[in-house]
């Protein structure tokens, strides 16, 4: 139909909102539209530690390593790094060797405004700018206390103040010393964090660097605000062609998927992608379903009846598997109750008899627990529930452990309680820390009738309720709540990184919110932390879950399974859980076949 | 009125408001303080120690008295300086730019339109009490009031955009004026639908209330044409209650609507902006959205009584 051949403004203006504009400005070729379900709050690698940011930033900045696009257990590759690192044989020194191709996009901020070449003073800044206090990082963890020179207390007044473990070689080589090995190194180089920032920039916008990303990833910003991101190829991004095969292509598991198509060409391979922050999962879901929505949706677990014939494992209905494409996958993460160990009337008490009795009163509880029944009533039937804290994504996991941990025995809590001499009228009074909703504190309620039916008076469970997340985990940090549920996200796939959460030294307002205090657990956890992979590190990473298990330290836990929907015309296999979003640089799209 | 009369007026109503505003600004900010978010633990890392903790807090302020940080507040105020969002960076004057002409172009076209709408029904209805428009009025007020307007926003969402395919389900992609106007359609409609109920029942009552006046009835005794009375003669008796409303809901549905409207839509105007500074505890953001809404509510009181006193002889100071 002709636009000019109709007459009348109210005419031209029904047309105008229906489609006829689309003859006016033409889309690009190819377009992708990716859903997120939260908005990152600053592109700054430095405080790109959520999954949002994460995405962003994967895709405008390079890290030196990155995960396999399709690789399952997760594997590591070289991305700015030319190959893997050499690391010396007491696993101290490794140096690593860039490609020489890499340039940042061009931006304003350079002379003439022309991208320059990536070099290894760049990423000795980049690991350095996190130990600047205006940085504000939040990823100065992973290499304090690590890097020789980067001591506990280190905070650098300028970037050009020298660390002794971290040197440019020479142009596309670094050298960096560890004070101690630290087999994990090369993961902490493929997160978000890590990603490689030009100091010209940073020092261009100051403050706003963290709305004006300048980096040598596969795309280039080119508009950003609370509801979208739109990226475009970064014209000096030259990498492939993609090596399906090296990406961990297995006909049999990705079958269906038109991958193949991808093999052999240039990356990235879309003309704009669009990245639209959706909070609200009706609003994803409806996005999805519309015709000019977003191509792609993380099922919100709500309404997974709508497109699930059964849960175990999760099938998809005919319906959805003829419109879309589909899979489902277990979260990189896990959620957990804990309990505070540094109060002495449930924790770690100087009195081994008081200790002992604590203890039973943890495990009674966690006998009290109902998984099976939180996993339906919270979510949808679709939790892993697993004993510990080794989740089912890592390959130290352990799927011949007792289950034993995670039964609800009701029975049992009672004989535990009674054995311990505790009675209704001795049982200390708790705090049950929730963020204010609804759905926290059905939460709670669920928790303490459990416990009421092994004899914990519900006066003794009171509910502290926090407006916001921060506040929440303030109040975790300062050791204000005596039960907590936290969840936890990995950011390599390494049991280290949740074993963490038990070790001494991290208590909080570290990642040990617990405040657990086990010397043994401590010594063991720092031996396997300084071996490579293998079935030795495997043996004491199960080790240090069974102890936290049979310390009663945590009730859990729960590792929720995503279901992932995506158009047709999309070629891609979606992974939102391990890495930085590095599986859109593969995304393609099926030219003329969009809906 | 003259010149310089006029200019005293405004002299008068400005300084007027400046107590007002000091009052608003106080007692925002102490609120914000007090019971805001406290954005230390959202800033810090998974693994932090207690002298990060600290550090954090010195750089947000938080270990500086009330008394000198709302003085430093009020000095960066007046000085239009706001600061920068403790979340992204960016200079929050630059995002109120970047987000303000987005909400007045979401929100201004069912504003408009609905109180046009709202007036002309009104006017109708008024006029023959008990007949056809006077039952339609009555209706939509009574549906217009019991509906939620997120119960709108879902309704018109399925039809127009998921049903029907007409328009985009969210977002703001607009780059011309038919991309704005797809975009705009849904949103428009909602707040039509939500605020229509409230506005019809207000100037249903003032304009009946008007046509009892002695000049009005005058007016119809004399046989003069329905359109000159209604425009001439009640319109501007009821001038006075009706753009005292308009001037009050402007910053209402500016703020507030673009809060439930925007969050909806997924737009990124203020309302979205203020929602994630109050989730993510982004202090500088908040308070200038707080400080703006105080001025934009103390600014339309002001106003109003300017018209006010412009429009009816009476309430103007001898």
């Amino acid at each position: 139909m002709s636009c000019a051949r109709l007459p009348g403004p109210v005419v031209l203006v029904f047309l105008l909102l229906t489609g006829c504009q689309q003859q006016a400005s033409p889309e690009p070729l190819k377009v992708y539209r990716h859903a997120l379900d939260g908005v990152p709050s600053s592109l700054d690698p430095a405080h790109a530690d959520d999954i949002y940011a994460a995405t962003l930033v994967g895709n405008l900045y390079d890290t030196l390593y990155r995960y396999k696009y399709l690789a399952r257990p997760h594997e590591l590759t070289p991305n700015l790094a030319a190959d893997f690192p050499q690391v010396s044989d007491d696993g101290l020194t490794y140096r690593i060797r860039l490609r020489e191709d890499a340039r940042f996009a061009d931006d304003p901020a350079f002379p003439g405004g022309h991208g320059r070449a990536v070099t290894a003073e760049d990423v000795v800044y980049s690991l350095k700018r996190h130990f600047l206090a205006e940085t504000r990082s939040r990823g100065d963890w992973l290499w304090r206390g690590r890097i020789v020179g980067l001591d506990p207390d280190t905070r650098l007044d300028t970037p050009d103040q020298p660390v002794a473990g971290l040197a440019a070689e020479d142009r596309s080589t670094v050298r960096i010393r560890l004070g101690a090995p630290y087999p994990q190194f090369a993961h902490t180089l493929a997160m978000a964090l890590s990603a490689i920032v030009p100091r010209e920039a940073v020092e261009h916008y100051g403050r706003e660097f963290g709305v004006h990303p300048v980096g040598s990833g596969p795309f280039r910003l080119v508009h950003f605000d609370e509801s979208r991101a739109v990226l475009e190829p970064n014209p000096h991004f030259r990498r492939g062609p993609i090596d399906l095969d090296a990406e961990g292509y297995d006909a049999e598991l990705h079958h269906g998927y038109a991958l193949e198509g991808v093999d052999g060409k240039a990356y990235p391979l879309l003309d704009r992608l669009e990245i639209h922050f959706i909070p609200e999962p009706t609003g994803r879901w409806t996005s999805f379903i519309s015709g000019s929505g977003v191509d792609f949706v993380m099922v919100p677990p709500e309404l997974s009846e709508r497109v699930l014939v059964g849960r175990e494992p999760p099938m998809f209905s005919r319906e959805m598997r003829q419109r879309y494409h589909s899979r489902h996958a277990v979260e990189a993460g896990f959620a957990f109750y804990g309990f505070n160990m540094a109060n002495p009337a449930i924790g770690h008490n100087p009195d081994p008899r008081r200790a002992q009795r604590n203890r039973a009163l943890r495990c009674a509880m966690r006998d009290a627990f109902d998984w099976d029944s939180r996993n339906r009533s919270f979510h949808h039937g679709l939790g892993h529930i697993f004993p510990g804290a080794i989740p089912p994504l890592l390959p130290d996991f352990d799927a011949r452990l007792s289950g034993d941990s995670t039964a609800h025995r009701p029975e049992r809590a009672r004989q535990r309680l009674a054995d311990a001499d505790w009675s209704p009228d001795r049982l200390p009074e708790l705090v049950y820390g929730m963020e204010a909703s609804v759905h926290q504190r059905q939460m709670f309620e669920q928790f303490r009738s459990w416990m009421d039916a092994i004899g914990y008076p519900a006066g003794k469970l009171s509910a502290r309720t926090f407006a916001s997340f921060g506040e929440y985990a303030r109040a975790i940090g300062n050791r204000r709540l005596d039960i907590f549920l936290l969840g936890w996200t990995l950011a390599y796939p390494d049991a280290q990184y949740s074993l963490q959460l038990f070790y001494g030294p991290n208590a909080a307002p570290g990642a040990n919110s617990f405040n657990y205090a086990n010397e043994d657990f401590d010594r063991l956890f720092e031996l396997a932390a300084t071996l490579p992979p293998g079935p030795e590190r495997t043996r004491l990473y199960r080790q240090l879950n069974e102890m936290v298990i049979d310390d009663c330290v945590l009730i859990g836990s729960i590792s929720r399974t995503r279901l992932y929907l995506w158009k047709r015309h999309v070629r891609m296999l979606p992974d939102t859980e391990m890495g930085n979003g590095e599986f859109l640089r593969f995304v393609d799209v099926i030219e003329g076949s969009a809906e | 009125m003259s010149h310089g009369r006029f200019g005293r007026l405004l002299l008068r109503s400005t300084l007027g408001i400046l107590p007002l505003l000091l009052g608003v600004t106080l007692i925002s900010f102490s609120l914000t303080v007090h019971f805001g978010p406290d954005q230390t633990w959202e800033m810090l890392g998974r693994n932090p120690t207690p002298e990060q903790v600290a550090s954090v807090r010195q750089q947000l302020g938080y270990d500086r008295p009330f008394v000198v940080r709302y003085a430093d507040y009020l000095v960066r105020l007046g000085r239009f300086d706001l600061g920068y969002s403790q979340a992204s960076g960016e200079p929050v004057l630059a995002l109120l730019g970047r987000t303000l002409p987005v909400s007045v172009a979401l929100l201004a076209p069912g504003f408009v339109l609905g109180i046009g709408l709202a007036l002309a029904l009104a006017l109708g209805a008024s006029w023959r009490p008990g007949g056809f428009i006077g039952r339609l009025c009555s209706a939509t007020s009574a549906v217009g009031m019991s509906l939620s307007l997120v119960i709108v926003v879902i309704a018109l969402q399925a039809l127009f955009a998921v049903w029907l395919d007409w328009f985009p389900v969210r977002g703001w992609a607009v780059d011309g004026p038919a991309s704005y106007l797809r975009h705009v359609a849904i949103p428009t409609l909602a707040l039509i639908a939500a605020q229509l109920g409230y506005s019809l029942r207000f100037f249903h009552a003032v304009v009946q209330a008007t046509l009892n006046d002695a000049p009005v009835r005058t007016a119809r005794a004399l046989g003069l044409p329905r359109r000159r009375i209604l425009t001439r003669y009640v319109l501007r008796a009821a001038l006075l209650p009706i753009l005292t409303r308009i001037v009050f809901a402007m910053p209402l549905v500016l703020i507030s609507g673009s809060l439930i409207i925007e969050s909806h839509f997924g737009v990124p105007g203020l309302g979205r902006v203020t929602w994630e500074a109050i989730n993510s505890g982004d202090q500088p953001v908040l308070m200038a959205v707080v400080s703006l809404s105080a001025v934009l509510f103390v600014l339309a009181l002001g106003f109003a009584d300017l018209l006010g006193r412009l429009v009816d002889p009476r309430i103007r100071p001898t």
